[in-house]
């Protein structure tokens, strides 16, 4: 359950103002808004980046002004997937996906056994286990993207967050990754996931609640409308 | 550790003790008496100073690339071996009083290493891309450089000789009395990078995603920072500013052991950089007979157009 409560969210000056809103759990959440509407700051506000300025919002009982402060309580409760992932040279998929874990390691990080089968499990889920001793530098931008999801996949914490993860996914891809989602919530702790996207027609299509980002404002549709978004959307035009 | 890795280690290790029972022989024969002191005041001590300087430039070198996020990185090309030695020169010349002996020069030389690679830090982080480091690093080093020489033309000849020769780089200034010592830095040197071994792997993927996994990445760069600070400022107190030995020495380990995982990384990285300052300081005791070489020929000479390579590929 994530809880906002009169959170202002921005760096000096307030972005979006959001009063009241409850997230239940076992969702996933689109956020949908113009270019400049403030997304970026809003998901990196979430996931404990950056403070919002003031208010609270609560991510499964924690607040994020306290996610800010400890990294290691934010690694517990939050795993981001940023939009590009460029790879790295000498580095294996299996490797990096294996980076996820890195919470739950020693300080030598040290992986055990259950750790290397979770990661299997993921890859084979996503169906990258055949790229696993490829180097993420030689990968495809799709195929970055999947290992990308599979590493914050096996951090294994309550909350996900995406920024744009279907940009550079083909169609099959794409079905792929929503489908696993929309499994990953469902897991019986109750998990929620929020990716940010411009695909409106697809989150309507999926019947995917969707958050709309418009005018300062957040708002959420359960079942969202194309004229319903599109108005709120051609409203907005508090470019930042 | 996979199996190919143990069997790496064996081989490395085998080499290793070859290469010092060899390195240890080619010192000239004398009579009875002069072997047992010889061996003690100059055999041990130059063979301990090849592989704790090979093993801590290359795991200092190895700490700044996986904090500066290039692999261009390294205490040499960046001008922390040109700061700690301007700090050296600065003691040298009794601009500051040298109460401690030798920890007045290592002291100074270690701070000079982490004000430099402090400052280093802050502009590489606004530098995009990798080559432009190198640039800066080399104008900061001449600019210690020429702060050195304005210091100089107000020594004495036999301290400019001193600092000179001491520029040169040596493993031969190590006496028998410096040695605990010198282990000790660097071997605490490089005792520190084992609890921050999951922080090195995390820092692969940039700070912030660090960050989201946990690490206090501020916390983590200072100790970086000091960690790097202590293995450079120390060897290069001990044996001058080694050439290009910090920045190979690492990528050549993750081009040959093909990982990123940071234990493998570091012990990998001691023993190669070891190897490497073995074989070298071996081929200037065997040649000379005939010629004698600085030390900075040989490791720039082997080092240099190696780091041209990876410079060149990585376009």
């Amino acid at each position: 359950m994530i809880v906002f409560k009169q959170t202002s969210i921005g760096y000096q000056n307030a972005l979006i103002g959001v009063h009241e809103l409850s997230l239940p759990s076992k969702k996933m959440y689109a956020l949908i808004g113009r270019n400049g509407s403030g997304k970026s700051t809003l998901l990196k506000t979430i996931i404990g980046q950056i403070p919002a300025i003031s208010g609270d919002i609560s991510i499964y009982g924690s607040s994020v002004q306290e996610l800010y402060k400890i990294h290691q309580k934010r690694s517990e409760k939050v795993a981001f997937v940023s939009s590009m992932f460029m790879g790295v040279d000498m580095l294996t998929l299996n490797e990096y996906v294996g980076l996820g874990r890195i919470p739950q390691l020693g300080n030598l990080g040290r992986m055990q056994k259950e750790d290397h089968q979770i990661v299997q499990e993921v890859l084979e889920k996503l169906k990258i286990i055949d790229l696993q001793g490829h180097y993420t530098s030689q990968l495809s931008d799709g195929e970055r993207q999947l290992a990308s999801l599979a590493r914050a996949m096996v951090q294994d914490t309550p909350l996900l967050v995406l920024d744009e993860p279907t940009s550079f996914l083909d169609v099959f891809n794409k079905s792929l990754l929503l489908e696993q989602l929309e499994d990953w919530v469902s897991h019986k702790d109750g998990r929620t996931v929020i990716f940010s996207s411009h695909d409106l027609e697809n989150c309507i299509e999926k019947e995917i609640p969707t958050l709309v980002l418009a005018n300062r404002a957040l708002q959420l549709f359960e079942k969202p409308t194309k004229l319903q978004v599109m108005e709120l959307l051609q409203e907005d035009n508090n470019q930042f | 550790m996979k199996r190919r890795h143990t069997f790496l280690i064996v081989f490395f290790i085998t080499l290793l003790i070859i290469l010092s029972l060899i390195h240890i022989n080619v010192l000239q024969k004398s009579t009875e008496d002069l072997q047992q002191l010889i061996f003690w005041e100059f055999k041990v001590p130059r063979l301990l100073s090849a592989l704790l300087a090979g093993a801590g430039l290359s795991i200092s070198g190895l700490l700044m690339q996986n904090l500066f996020q290039n692999p261009m990185a390294g205490p040499y090309v960046l001008g922390i071996n040109s700061a700690a030695s301007l700090f050296i020169a600065i003691m040298v010349l009794g601009v500051a009083p040298s109460f401690w002996g030798v920890f007045s020069y290592v002291g100074a030389a270690m701070c000079g290493a982490f004000i430099s690679a402090s400052l280093m830090f802050v502009v590489s982080r606004r530098v995009q891309n990798l080559q432009s480091l190198l640039v800066i690093g080399l104008m900061f080093a001449s600019f210690m450089g020429a702060f050195e020489s304005i210091l100089q033309s107000f020594a004495s000849p036999e301290q400019v000789k001193q600092i000179y020769i001491w520029n040169m780089g040596s493993l031969q200034q190590l006496s028998a009395d410096q040695v605990p010592w010198f282990m000790f830095f660097v071997l605490a040197g490089i005792s520190l990078c084992f609890p921050v071994i999951k922080a090195l792997n995390a820092f692969v993927l940039g700070e912030l995603h660090a960050a989201q996994l946990g690490i206090s990445v501020k916390k983590i760069r200072i100790i970086l920072l000091l960690i790097a600070a202590l293995l450079a400022g120390s060897i290069t107190a001990f044996c001058g500013p080694i050439a290009f030995v910090g920045l190979a020495i690492p990528n050549l380990t993750r081009a040959l052991l093909k990982t990123q995982d940071h234990l493998i990384l570091i012990l990998f990285t001691a023993l190669i950089g070891s190897i490497f300052l073995l074989v070298v300081d071996s081929m200037i005791l065997i040649l000379d007979p005939w010629i004698s070489l600085p030390l900075n020929v040989l490791t720039a000479g082997l080092g240099a157009p190696y780091v041209a390579y990876l410079m060149l590929k990585s376009k």
